[in-house]
């Protein structure tokens, strides 16, 4: 019944998606397209410290959407027509996202978690992707070696999630993979430092960084960012996820540590080209890669502020081991009102993280109704995926 | 229209959703909760923990024998209510709410609140119109009260 | 005559030398850092830089002996002084010890617990392993960040001034400016400061009361207000000042003071404290499929420790070589 009314819900929203699109594309028509692009506005006074650097301070937030990497279809296009932005978010705006429940007492239903009042949307950005270099707005091809890490660890997850329903019913977390027997990986560790969620939880390393609430990494595109600036150095302090931020330090002097020492959120240098905080960041740890990049990672930020309200961020992630050219993300910010305090103070999940204990509780209960005849077999049961979207890798 | 193209339609609307759902739940739900023990139940809001990754609803239950049971409730990530101008008045003990969620694998009285609302049926933490962050696509009917 | 001359030498001496620590306060650097002059170009004092504390606070904020182990038991004499170490740091040796203070807590030097809490505070101190948030790499909470042996990075701002603390990656933001309170109660406090004459003064409220002070068990409750006092000393050295007020916890208000020295070492950076990891065995050790440490009774850990010397390294043996 409820599936049927699902359905319904579905065809419907997909209808109203439809209308509003085909709409607003006859308004596209019918109006000469914008040019989004603007032209840089003559020189302003650009904010300054009182000891003469160019001015970062304040709360900084990416207020629009934008997907990190540009669909194929838009070419070496860097801008959406402002009648493309409007149809995307007519769109957006309709989609009831966790609202929508899967049938009572299925896992999708529990998978699903809660219903959309927690999750934030934001506008649809001018931009067609994140990605400004190489001029295609894509991540450019991983080396080699890239790929064959990738495809171990994308085939050791597969193999766990091969004896559930999500293969059996070819669902798309399985894309890829068939149905089968447990597979004997079940008891082997994966072939690389785990970050990601699995269908298996042995232990806090099997599962995904997020849920042990140490996800956030620079650089981070949808968080708030704090910037606090000093004569010698700049903090920033990141709010992103549910709880996943994290605080780091620019030290305007110095040198980068011997690379025997890694962190979490590297090292970082930093000085002033002109208007640009220019920011070099390596020793990074292998146990926090960034797509796959950690220990040969150097990020190249620069922070330059366009106006009292606006900072242009962009960053240049350079790794040849893991790809087989540099790429650079460029997004524009918006200063958020410090007096109203709305973001997150302590910006982690860890102390309130009662999921983690309780999810592996959860595991070795399943495992126990198994032995005793209670249950399924737990390499049966698919507690990994989210059963409808497949996790981004 | 056929039974066929209902269910094509239904899987390209059901691809539509997934793609634009924001984020996968902190943690995997599916982990820590059982399918096979849906709950659900009207009480008092004792305590609020509005902490992340998950914000927790403490209720007490009412049970038809006249005893009280103590409930905690894993909801959805305080971040966004915090930046949409919610603070810790914003859901006061005392409060009576209806969840509708999946009890903890292990038997506890824990469970997730799939769904909250107040007693008469009102989306919990649902603003009146428009979401009050500036960069938050207001989604009528989804995140307001207000439908299109 | 002779020993005028003498003593007019000593008059130059010690004049060159109050020159010369004036001249040192107005400019630090060291080798890897920024010139970094003594006042900001606001005038005030420069506190920019990485701190940390010198002293046994963090163990226990009042006086206290020395002691055999962070987890002691009575010894084959039944006296206080006579305890041994216990099992979880036995292993450890005199690493695994406490080391002895004069207390940082001013006037009498005690903390001023109201009679119910007094016994909070010993039940908490007989079960510190449990119940102190520093083993599960909470957020620290303030005062208890600013004398954790671990550096801290302080970054002065224009209206704000930023700590970032190598333990667990905590932070803590001082607004100079006026804004709103935090939409809930936190670990690290809401801080809002002002500077009279050379002291920067904090005033921090909104604690969730979580935290400790110290691990010997000393808290309170989510009530606490401090006012913090920070004065420079030198140019490399800060008088760290804190008044403590918590009525559901004292009596009545007293404070805690220490210095704050200036990490020197050239290329000075503030080394995360990765303790998120770190404790994760610690709190969820007995969660998983197949466990790391062998004897579980429920949640209880029991800590056989298997201390076996390989050949050579038998007592003397090692020295003997």
């Amino acid at each position: 019944m409820r599936r049927r009314l699902l359905e319904a819900l579905v065809v419907v929203s997909v209808m109203i998606a439809l209308i509003v699109f085909l709409r607003l594309s006859v308004t596209a028509q019918a109006t000469p397209p914008q040019s989004t692009p603007k032209t840089p506005a003559p020189p302003v006074t650009l904010p300054k410290t009182a000891w003469g650097h160019p001015s970062l301070e304040g709360i900084w937030l990416d207020e629009f959407d934008t997907p990190l990497e540009r669909p194929a279809k838009y070419a070496t296009r860097e801008f959406f027509t402002d009648a493309e932005r409007a149809a995307q978010d007519a769109e957006r705006s309709g989609n009831t996202g966790r609202n929508v429940r899967a049938e009572v007492g299925s896992r999708q239903d529990v998978a699903g978690a809660y219903n959309a009042v927690f999750t934030s949307v934001k506008p649809t950005g001018r931009r067609t992707s994140l990605v400004v270099d190489p001029p295609n707005g894509r991540i450019p091809a991983l080396t080699a070696r890239a790929q064959e890490l990738n495809r171990r660890d994308r085939d050791f997850r597969l193999a766990l999630l091969q004896n559930t329903d999500t293969c059996k019913n070819k669902m798309t977390a399985c894309a890829g993979w068939q149905y089968g027997p447990p597979s004997p990986q079940l008891s082997e560790a994966p072939p690389s430092y785990n970050t990601q969620r699995m269908n298996r939880h042995n232990g806090p390393e099997d599962q995904s960084m997020a849920d042990r609430c140490m996800a956030g990494s620079e650089p981070d595109f949808v968080g708030f960012r704090r910037i606090v600036q000093g004569q010698d150095s700049i903090a920033i302090g990141v709010d992103t996820g549910q709880g996943q931020g994290f605080q780091r330090v620019v030290y305007l002097s110095g040198n980068h540590p011997p690379t025997s020492i890694r962190l979490r959120h590297g090292d970082s240098r930093g000085h002033f080209e002109g208007n640009s905080l220019v920011v070099e960041t390596t020793n990074y740890s292998p146990k926090f890669p960034i797509r796959g990049a950690a220990e040969n990672l150097k990020l190249l930020e620069r922070f330059t502020r366009l106006s009292a309200n606006t900072l242009e961020y962009s960053v240049t992630l350079t790794d040849s081991t893991v790809w087989t050219a540099a790429w650079t993300v460029k997004q524009e910010l918006t200063l958020q009102k410090d007096t109203e305090n709305r973001i997150y103070y302590e910006p982690r999940c860890y102390e309130g993280n009662y999921g983690l204990p309780a999810l592996l509780i959860g595991a070795r209960v399943d495992e126990k109704a198994f032995v005793e005849g209670r249950g399924p077999d737990p390499a049966s049961q698919d507690t990994a995926s989210c059963l409808l979207n497949p996790e981004p890798q | 229209m056929s039974v066929k193209l209902t269910i094509a339609i239904a899987a390209v609307g059901l691809y539509l959703v997934a793609a634009n759902m924001p984020l996968a739940a902190h943690h995997a739900f599916a982990a820590e909760f059982d399918a096979n023990k849906p709950v659900e139940f009207t009480g008092v809001v004792t305590k609020m923990e509005w902490i992340n990754p998950h914000v927790w609803i403490t209720i007490d239950v009412k049970k038809p024998d006249g005893s009280v049971e103590q409930w905690k409730f894993e909801a959805g990530t305080p971040n966004v209510l915090f930046r949409r101008g919610f603070t810790k008045e914003s859901l006061l003990p005392g409060t009576q709410v209806k969840v509708d969620g999946y009890q903890a694998k292990d038997g506890t009285r824990r469970a997730n609140g799939r769904d909250l609302t107040f007693a008469d049926g009102r989306k919990l933490f649902l603003g009146s119109s428009g979401t009050g962050a500036p960069y938050e696509l207001a989604r009528p009917g989804v995140d307001t009260q207000d439908r299109k | 005559m002779r020993s005028w001359f003498n003593g007019s030498i000593v008059a130059t001496a010690l004049a060159a030398a109050a020159v010369s620590a004036v001249i040192s306060l107005s400019v630090t650097r060291s080798e890897g850092q920024a010139a970094r002059p003594a006042r900001t170009t606001s005038g005030q004092p420069n506190f920019n830089g990485v701190w940390q504390a010198l002293n046994e606070a963090n163990w226990d904020l009042e006086a206290h002996d020395a002691r055999a182990g962070m987890v002691t038991q009575k010894g084959v004499y039944d006296y206080e002084y006579a305890r041994v170490p216990a099992a979880p740091v036995v292993a450890l040796g005199a690493a695994g010890g406490v080391p002895g203070s004069l207390g940082v807590v001013q006037g009498d030097g005690q903390i001023p617990y109201r009679p119910e809490a007094a016994a909070i505070k010993k039940q908490n101190n007989e079960n510190w392993i449990d119940r102190d948030p520093e083993l599960k790499c909470y957020l620290p909470g303030v005062p208890r960040a600013m004398y954790m042996p671990y550096p801290f990075a302080i970054v002065q701002g224009t209206d704000k001034i930023h700590m970032t603390f190598a333990f667990s990656n905590a932070a803590r933001v001082i607004h100079m400016n006026k804004v709103a309170g935090p939409p809930d109660d936190t670990y690290m406090g809401h801080s809002v400061g002002h500077w009279e004459k050379n002291t920067l003064v904090v005033d921090v409220r909104n604690f969730n009361g979580k935290n400790w002070f110290d691990r010997a068990g000393n808290f309170h409750s989510d009530a606490l207000h401090l006012v913090e006092r920070y004065s420079p000393i030198s140019a490399d050295a800060i008088r760290y000042e804190v008044t403590v007020e918590d009525p559901k916890v004292f009596t009545r208000p007293w404070t805690i003071a220490m210095p704050l020295y200036r990490r020197l070492e050239p290329n000075a950076t503030v080394i995360d404290y990765p303790c998120m990891e770190f404790s994760e065995e610690f709190m969820y050790g007995h969660l998983r499929k197949q466990q790391l440490v062998k004897h579980w009774e429920g949640e209880t850990m029991i800590v056989d420790i298997t201390r076996k010397i390989p050949p050579g390294d038998r007592l003397h043996d090692w020295y003997r070589r």
